[in-house]
């Protein structure tokens, strides 16, 4: 082993440090992966002992929190996500676009000029309608997604997670979200917050440029 | 005298990128002009940065299982 190598590792303590100071947060991004508390565990305890297992490969100096996410959203692709069920297909969510929320809100009488935003749909939302919208995406879509708004990431950090090209991540996170809007708008038509489509009518109305 | 060149299209094309201050500093700036002198483009921006803000506060409400850190230590110590 060369000085370097020497150097650049940390001690069991350390590393056992850094992966218990993630717990918490490891588990929330966990669970709105599996969306199942047990998976949620049992994913967060794999993905930490496969990190124990492999924790030469991290170096001391560089995320932790990047180089043990990337194995909980490895381990997720390998184990759980077999146990779950199907998504909605995708190409029920694709023609979902820009300010999709805001256009059906805008429609549906639901935002007017003295309306503060903050008081707009997903205000009337409980937690785990929010987190039912965002499990219905495909899973590239949900797991992008999920970074995003679990943690406050940059598009880089994402890619660096994910082991993909920035532009994917980008492109994969502005579709995903556009999709959750189209999804929002579904349960909260489900729960009765906003109206059913036979009450709507279509365009968001002139003013353009 | 400056112009307003970036339409409502290509406004709201960034408006992801945007609100992920993902943009290069010129792009941000031409947004931002746009936004000086559109109030349903200002609207939309507020809308959809209203929405990641509830999203984020919903989605990260998760209360974390008592004994999760000490069955952890147990796992990571098993042979």
């Amino acid at each position: 082993m060369t000085q370097t190598e020497v150097h650049e590792r940390v001690t069991d303590q350390e590393f056992e440090s850094l992966l218990i100071g993630m717990l918490d947060a490891a588990y929330r991004l966990a669970l709105r992966l599996t969306g199942d508390p047990q998976d949620a565990e049992d994913l967060v305890q794999e993905a930490a002992l496969r990190a124990s297992r492999f924790r030469s490969s991290f170096q001391a100096g560089t995320s932790f929190k990047s180089w043990f996410y990337r194995i909980v959203v490895n381990q997720f692709y390998t184990t759980t996500r077999r146990k779950r069920g199907t998504t909605t297909p995708l190409d029920e969510l694709t023609d979902a676009h820009e300010v999709f929320l805001y256009a059906r809100s805008l429609e549906a009488g639901l935002l007017r000029p003295d309306t503060d935003p903050a008081a707009g749909v997903v205000s009337r939302m409980a937690e785990d309608d929010v987190a039912r919208a965002l499990a219905a995406l495909p899973d590239e879509f949900r797991t992008v997604c999920t970074l995003y708004f679990m943690e406050d990431l940059s598009y880089q950090e994402i890619a660096t997670i994910l082991d993909v090209p920035i532009g994917t991540v980008r492109s994969r996170l502005h579709r995903g979200r556009h999709m959750l809007q189209k999804q929002l708008w579904r349960v909260a038509q489900e729960l009765g917050i906003v109206p059913t489509p036979s009450t709507t009518a279509p365009g968001e109305g002139g003013g353009d440029t | 005298m400056t112009l307003d060149r970036y339409t409502c299209l290509e406004t709201v094309r960034r408006l992801d990128d945007y609100l992920d201050r993902e943009l290069s500093a010129r792009e941000t700036v031409e947004v931002e002009r746009h936004l000086d002198v559109c109030n349903q483009c200002l609207s939309r921006f507020r809308f959809e940065s209203a929405v990641l803000d509830q999203l984020r506060g919903k989605l990260r409400r998760i209360p974390v299982p008592e004994g999760l850190e000490a069955r952890l230590r147990d796992a990571l110590r098993s042979p």
